[in-house]
């Protein structure tokens, strides 16, 4: 598995390629939720910070389980998939005057996303490098999908989505780096491979490489062909 | 003349699965392979239900820990901290009913170091006074009960019994046990330490 940091997604004030590859995404700038920050954007610069936040609330609902999706199959862990999302919407807003139309909204913010994933991922390493590994966050995890399944879902069944999860998540997780976060950008966050590349940074054509050697692995992994 | 015929390779098949999931056209030669092939028609609809699958399960799964409620809960905590944003922390005076007067920032710090200092010299002094009153009263009464470790009837797990009244040949045999195990060719880097410890003889004779 490589190394997180070595994934790590350039700032939006780097890289002119990248930033073309992000205004050949934008072919949908008037996106509404690209209107919608740029809107955001011009009353926070009026200090009208009450109407911007009462706007702002509109973004976080148009991408919020999105992201969610995105952060908790990137880390697989629930309570850090929670704390990712959140950090990332409180700095969009935080960062919203430096946000600039060449990038649609979902572009930015998924990058602004994927950085805060990386970083808790480097820090997990770390962690795990130093200290003993904790299941506190997996006996959550499991907590909160109990907790979440019908009551009159049978025992049998739990357990069947519980290993089919587990396989799951082990499949993912042994996917190399910029596997895995292509993989889970398209995939999961149904973007299509332009729009990874101009999130990511990366070349389309090496997104769609990437995408496919994943896809190939995991279907190794998890039984189909490979 | 029958020609051979040549199926479509994994990646063809897949970049028509990303065209179609992407909204885009796929490559026209492969969809019409696909379109005309029996066996290639099977191998994508294998693959389309694959990732379908796979899709499908992370969404039950990420529904199944996110819920609406959680989701709901997660959109007021972003929104409790964006309100503060900007916003100067708050500081709350402790204690507040003592503190009635604000101190320059130099003049707080000094305060802190005089109490540090005032503690660690209790602290050196307490247990100073301590380890001296400690070792008197070991000399003048010695504790009734004594440990030792006795090997006679497992030699391969030592037994840890507690006797009262034990005779001094006991703590003898303790002591030159611990050597004989200091000395085993797996402690040597222990024998350092073994050296910075105050022998229980030397420091009976020193009192004396």
């Amino acid at each position: 598995m490589s190394d997180p940091r070595s994934v790590r997604l350039a700032d939006s004030s780097q890289g002119a390629a990248a930033e073309a590859r992000g205004r050949k995404a934008a072919a949908d700038a008037s996106a509404p939720d690209t209107q919608l920050a740029i809107e955001v954007r011009t009353l926070v610069a009026n200090g009208d910070l009450e109407a911007a936040r009462e706007r702002f609330a509109g973004l976080v609902s148009a991408h919020q389980r999105r992201a969610v999706r995105i952060a908790y199959q990137y880390l697989r862990d629930a309570a850090e998939a929670d704390e990712a999302v959140q950090d990332a919407f409180v700095k969009v807003f935080g960062h919203i005057s430096s946000y600039r139309e060449a990038w649609p909204f979902e572009v930015w913010f998924t990058r602004i996303l994927i950085n805060g994933c990386l970083d808790r991922r480097k820090a997990r390493a770390r962690r795990d490098r130093w200290f003993v590994a904790s299941e506190e966050a997996t006996g959550l995890d499991e907590a909160r999908y109990a907790g979440s399944v019908a009551p009159d879902n049978d025992p049998e069944a739990r357990i069947l989505a519980r290993e089919r999860r587990a396989r799951l998540a082990s499949a993912i997780s042994r996917l190399d780096g910029r596997q895995r976060l292509v993989f889970t950008l398209c995939h999961f966050g149904d973007r299509t491979p332009r729009e990874v590349s101009a999130i990511t940074g990366l070349n389309e054509s090496t997104v769609r490489v990437h995408l496919f050697r994943a896809a190939r692995k995991l279907r190794g992994l998890l039984g189909g062909k490979s | 003349m029958i020609g051979r015929v040549r199926h479509l390779q994994e990646d063809r098949l897949f970049d028509c699965y990303t065209a179609a999931q992407a909204g885009e056209l796929p490559d026209p030669r492969s969809a019409a392979h696909i379109a005309d092939c029996t066996e290639c028609r099977a191998r994508y609809d294998e693959l389309v239900q694959f990732m379908d699958g796979l899709r499908q399960e992370a969404d039950e799964d990420t529904a199944a820990v996110f819920t609406p409620e959680t989701l709901r809960a997660q959109q007021q905590h972003i929104m409790r901290r964006i309100e503060h944003l900007g916003h100067p922390a708050r500081v709350l005076s402790f204690p507040g009913r003592v503190v009635r007067r604000h101190f320059a920032p130099a003049a707080g710090r000094i305060a802190p170091r005089w109490t540090a200092a005032a503690a660690a010299a209790g602290l050196v002094i307490g247990v100073g006074v301590g380890v001296v009153f400690d070792s008197r009263n070991r000399v003048a009464a010695p504790s009734p009960l004594a440990m030792t470790i006795s090997r006679t009837a497992r030699p391969a797990a030592p037994v840890v019994s507690v006797a009262v009244e034990a005779p001094v040949a006991d703590d003898d045999a303790f002591l030159s046990e611990i050597e004989t195990v200091l000395g085993g060719p797996h402690n040597q880097e222990l024998l350092p330490f073994d050296a910075l410890t105050p022998r229980v003889q030397e420091l009976l004779a020193g009192l004396r």
